[in-house]
This record gives C-alpha cells, sequence and structure tokens, in this order.
C-alpha cells in the first residue's frame, strides 16, 4: 500500500454503493475487486483460455513450437455461409465466437470497473470516457460491421500476424485505404498522438526538478511563446492529449464502418472531385 | 526569475506585442505570441521557403501555370525524385533537380529548427529535451529521405513531395520490401505508436478527472504530491496494480514515443540491404500464419 492510500480506501468505503458500482467493494492486495472486476477477470481468463487451448496447445499451424504458434496461430472468422447465426461445432467458427463474446463482456466490464473506481476516488469519469472510444473500435469491427454486412465471416480472424494479413488486405479490397480520407485522419491523428505526447513528456521533463534554479511553468510558456507564439497552458495540453486520442480511435471507426457497407472503391470516391460545378466555371 | 535576464535582446528579437484569442478560452491559454526570430529562425523560415518555391515551381511546370487546375489537381500533384538511372548524381531540375534542392533544404529546415528549439530551451532556462525528442523524428526523417536512398545507390527510392505521392511511396515501399506487416521493427514501431495514443489518453483523462484537486499542477506535483495526484495515481493502482508517478509518467510518455520514431527507422533502414523481403524473412522465423507450409517458394 502507498503511504496515503489507507486514506482514500477509507474514504471510498464510505462512497454509497449505486446500482452495480460499488458491489463487492474490497481489495486483493493492490487491485481493487467490485462487481466488474469479478465479472472482468471471469470472462478474461475464459476467453484467454479458450484462445490459448485452440492456438497454442492444439497447434493448428504444426509448427511444433509453442511460441511460433503464439505469433503464427489464430482462431479463424466464422465461414459466410453462417450468416449472423451462432455456430455449434469449432470448424463453423464457435470458437471464434466464444472468444468474440468473452472478449467483449470483458473490455466492457473493464470500462465499468473504471466507473466503479472513477466513483469510489471522486474523480469525474474521463477514464472511461477514454476506454470507451477504444472499446468502440472493438464493437464497430467484430460486430456492428459484420452484422452490417450479414456475416460474422467480416470480423478479424484472432491470431498475432493472422490480424495482420486481414489488416492488410482489407485496405486492398476497398482498392486501397490511402485514399480513404477518414483512415487518413486517422492517421493523421494517430502521428499527431504520438507527437503531442513526445512533446508533453519531453516538456515536462525538461522542467521537473529545477525548482532550485527558479524554474517554473512560466519557463514553460516563455519557451513554447519564444519558438512557436502559442502555449497551451497546463490543463489544455491535457485536453488536447484527450480530443488527439479519442478523435483518432473514432476516425478510424468511421473510415472502417463506411468500407463495404457504403463504399466499396475509395479512389472512386474521389470522382466527385472532379465533377464540381465550381470547374466547369473555368473550361474543364 | 527575472524575464529580462532570460531574455537577452540584441540583432536576435521577438516580436513586441502578443495578442489574445477569446475563442480559445476554455480550452487553453488564449495568449499569442510574442514569438521569437533570432537567426536559426530566420535561417528556418528561408530554408522552408525555398523548399516551398522548388515544389510549387514544380507543380507549376506540371499544370501549365494554371491557377485553376493547380487547385483542382493539388492533391495529386507531386515533385518526384530522379529516375533510378540518375542514381545518386545530380538530375536536371524538370527530372528530379527540384526533388533534390526541395529535399535538401527540407533537410536544413528541420536542422535550424531544431537548433532554434535548443537555443530557445537553454534561453529559457529548462532542460533541452525538447530538440532532443525532436531528434527522434529528424532520424526517421533522414532514414526514409537520405539514408535509405544512399545505402541504395539511388535517390529514386525517397518518397515525392505531394500529398498522394508520400502515400503512393508508403504504399509501394512496403510492398517492395515484402509487405511491411511482416517487418518486426515496423511492428514495434507500430505497437510504439497505438501503444503513444494509449498512453496520451490515459495521461490526458487522468489529468482532466482529476483537474478539481489540481493534480494539472505538474511541475509542482513532482516536487510534493498531493491529493489530485493521490488519485491520479490510484486509480490506476487499484485497476491494473500498478501506477506511474507525476515524473515517470512524463519517461514513460517521452520514451514510447520515441520508441515508435526510432524503430521505424530502423525498420526503413533495415530494408534492402539486410533485409529484401520481410514476408521471406517472416517464412524463415517460421511465424507466417498457417505455418511454413503457407510460404510460396519464390523462383
Amino acid at each position: 500500500m502507498l503511504s496515503y492510500e489507507a486514506d482514500y480506501r477509507r474514504e471510498a468505503m464510505g462512497v454509497p454503493a449505486r446500482a452495480s458500482f460499488g458491489l463487492f467493494k474490497t481489495w486483493i492486495g493492490r487491485f481493487y475487486l467490485g462487481l466488474w472486476g469479478i465479472v472482468g477477470v471471469l470472462m478474461g481468463t475464459i476467453g484467454s483460455a479458450v484462445w490459448l487451448w485452440q492456438v497454442v496447445i492444439l497447434d493448428p499451424t504444426q509448427t511444433g513450437n509453442p511460441l511460433r504458434n503464439f505469433v503464427a496461430g489464430q482462431i479463424p472468422v466464422p465461414k459466410a455461409s453462417l450468416g449472423m447465426g451462432i455456430a455449434t461445432t469449432g470448424a463453423d467458427g464457435l470458437w471464434w465466437q466464444v472468444v468474440v463474446f468473452c472478449a467483449t463482456i470483458t473490455f466492457l466490464a473493464w470500462m465499468l470497473r473504471q466507473v466503479d473506481i472513477s466513483r469510489q476516488l471522486k474523480m469525474r469519469y474521463h477514464v472511461p470516457v477514454a476506454y470507451a472510444a477504444v472499446l468502440s473500435s472493438w464493437v464497430t469491427i467484430q460486430i456492428v460491421r459484420p452484422a452490417l454486412l450479414g456475416h460474422w465471416a467480416e470480423g478479424f480472424p484472432l491470431g498475432v500476424l493472422a490480424h495482420l494479413d486481414w489488416l492488410s488486405a482489407f485496405g486492398y479490397r476497398y482498392y486501397n485505404f490511402y485514399y480513404n480520407p477518414f483512415h487518413a485522419l486517422g492517421v493523421a491523428l494517430l502521428f499527431g498522438s504520438g507527437f503531442v505526447l513526445s512533446l508533453h513528456g519531453a516538456t515536462i521533463l525538461s522542467a521537473s526538478g529545477l525548482r532550485n534554479k527558479g524554474v517554473t511553468e512560466d519557463n514553460i510558456n516563455r519557451f513554447y511563446w519564444d519558438f512557436f507564439g502559442y502555449s497551451v497552458g497546463e490543463i489544455g495540453v491535457h485536453r488536447l492529449a484527450f480530443l488527439f486520442s479519442v478523435l483518432c480511435v473514432l476516425l478510424s471507426n468511421l473510415c472502417l464502418v463506411l468500407s463495404g457497407t457504403v463504399v466499396q472503391d475509395w479512389s472512386r470516391f474521389w470522382d466527385f472531385w472532379n465533377k464540381l460545378p465550381i470547374w466547369s466555371g473555368f473550361g474543364f | 526569475m527575472e524575464a529580462e535576464a532570460l531574455y537577452p535582446e540584441g540583432i536576435e528579437r521577438r516580436a513586441k506585442k502578443s495578442f489574445h484569442i477569446r475563442a480559445l478560452q476554455g480550452f487553453g491559454d488564449t495568449q499569442i505570441g510574442p514569438i521569437y526570430l533570432g537567426i536559426w529562425g530566420l535561417l528556418a523560415i528561408g530554408s522552408f521557403a525555398i523548399t516551398v518555391l522548388m515544389i510549387f515551381i514544380g507543380y507549376g511546370l506540371q499544370v501549365g501555370w494554371n491557377p485553376i487546375r493547380f487547385m483542382r489537381e493539388f492533391a495529386v500533384l507531386g515533385v518526384e525524385p530522379p529516375a533510378p538511372s540518375y542514381g545518386l548524381q545530380f538530375a536536371p531540375l524538370a527530372q528530379g533537380g527540384f526533388w533534390q534542392i526541395a529535399t535538401l533544404f527540407l533537410t536544413l529546415t528541420l536542422v535550424f529548427w531544431t537548433i532554434r528549439i535548443w537555443s530557445r530551451a537553454t534561453a529559457n532556462g529548462v532542460r533541452p529535451l525538447l530538440p532532443i525528442a525532436f531528434g527522434a523524428a529528424l532520424f526517421l526523417f533522414s532514414a526514409i529521405y537520405i539514408i535509405h536512398p544512399i545505402s541504395m545507390g539511388s535517390w529514386n527510392e525517397a518518397p515525392g513531395h505531394g500529398l498522394r505521392a508520400q502515400l503512393v511511396w508508403a504504399n509501394n515501399f512496403s510492398i517492395k520490401y515484402g509487405n511491411f506487416y511482416y517487418n518486426p521493427f515496423h511492428m514495434v514501431s507500430i505497437f510504439g505508436l497505438l501503444g503513444s495514443t494509449v498512453l496520451l489518453a490515459m495521461h490526458g483523462a487522468t489529468i482532466l478527472a482529476t483537474v478539481q484537486y489540481q493534480s494539472h499542477r505538474e511541475l509542482d506535483e513532482i516536487e510534493d504530491s498531493t491529493e489530485g495526484t493521490h488519485r491520479a495515481q490510484l486509480i490506476w493502482r487499484w485497476i491494473m496494480g500498478f501506477n506511474a508517478t507525476p515524473h515517470s509518467i512524463h519517461v514513460w510518455a517521452l520514451g514510447l514515443a520515441t520508441l515508435a520514431a526510432v524503430a521505424g527507422g530502423i525498420g526503413v533502414i533495415t530494408s534492402g540491404p539486410a533485409e529484401p523481403n520481410w514476408y521471406l524473412w517472416a517464412c524463415r522465423a517460421g511465424i507466417t500464419p498457417g505455418g511454413i507450409a503457407a510460404c510460396v517458394p519464390l523462383p
């Protein structure tokens, strides 16, 4: 336990339970338990066990080496003929459905666990909201988009390199994802997130522990005004961080869910550009 | 510390005035400027202007100096590097010379910009960590535009300057070296990039959720942590059994973001000289989906 932790645990014990938040309020070692901790651990263990048993123990790739199986192996998606039905045998895609189901519940429980703990610590709910963005990405790819197209086979296979193959093929299936404007925005924000993270980390570390030399946040402000003309400020930089990372994921969701449902060829998507009426006025 | 002591005024000067943009209220600070020029700023602006000029002359030639065609085709215009037959030689302007001059001055711009950040950091009494971090991005840039082309003996290996041109390059570069998804350095780089986004979301959300307890005053919190930091640390300790400190979270941040750029640069440099085909590398390592049996032996 951290030196100050006991006070906050005592305070948390005083926070009344509401709905499912605050049930099983106890700590196991350093971990908070809670109802959603129990659900998450249970479903996460089942899902992981099924995946490891199918991919690493059963050795479907016949590499004969558990470590290689871990990287090369996969649980393939159900066949398209299954539609959105429930598989009954392993060959139909039962194990894929079991793992996806367990994972979805685990992720959901993890988010509710963050809500629960935020409540116990009297914090606002930014952490679960940010997590909800990435959860929405999983749900979009594995559930919403397959449902829109009518079969589970649209999901991605559960394997380390197998899902990279899926990703690579997915881009070329709709001509080329580099022409997808929402993909472009998502990637821009992805690089932007790395950039903001690097800026913020370097900025704080560059001025930390220099209080005895009179260095305060004023120095950081002046540094940024000097070289860039703007200093976003202590709270602002965290708002920027939240916005960049969450928008990155949400735009990526959009770029995926539009592919195959609305847009079949992302290069043809741009056909409207040359047909804009503005050009015809200039003789094009 | 006295501002004057930090701000020696010579030929180097900053704009006298600053102004405020009220629309920024509620998001961040509203003050814009005063921005500093300085010799390195001047050099950076000058060389970047030459870069842009070279690229726009190239664009202008391609559209016959027609401004409407220029706007209509802006996204697909590109100033391409010289053909492979020129190797590392100088090429005539319209056959890649514009690209060579533009790339040279773009590189100089980034170097001047790094020196500018360095000089501003030391002048304002903070450590020059930002320019060092920027060095990671500079490494990735030089891996793509300089080191890899030189090691392959042709400027043609580098991306063209243009919106579509660099996307086409990214697409073709991956395929040329056997699909970058099988490149382990690319995997590490993507791990760093996606991880950076996760860490950015976690850190931003944690601080925003505890702003009412003053956790955003990070420099003070690093010295003596108070209630905001306690709550910010406990949420992660209770969720996942581990927590960073106000200082260490920024070490994680800088480290992960740097890893993304450095691993990416290594992935580019090794493509070709060290490994001409990453798919075959994955085959030899026995990690392709479907096992060794799925590997198609190439002629």
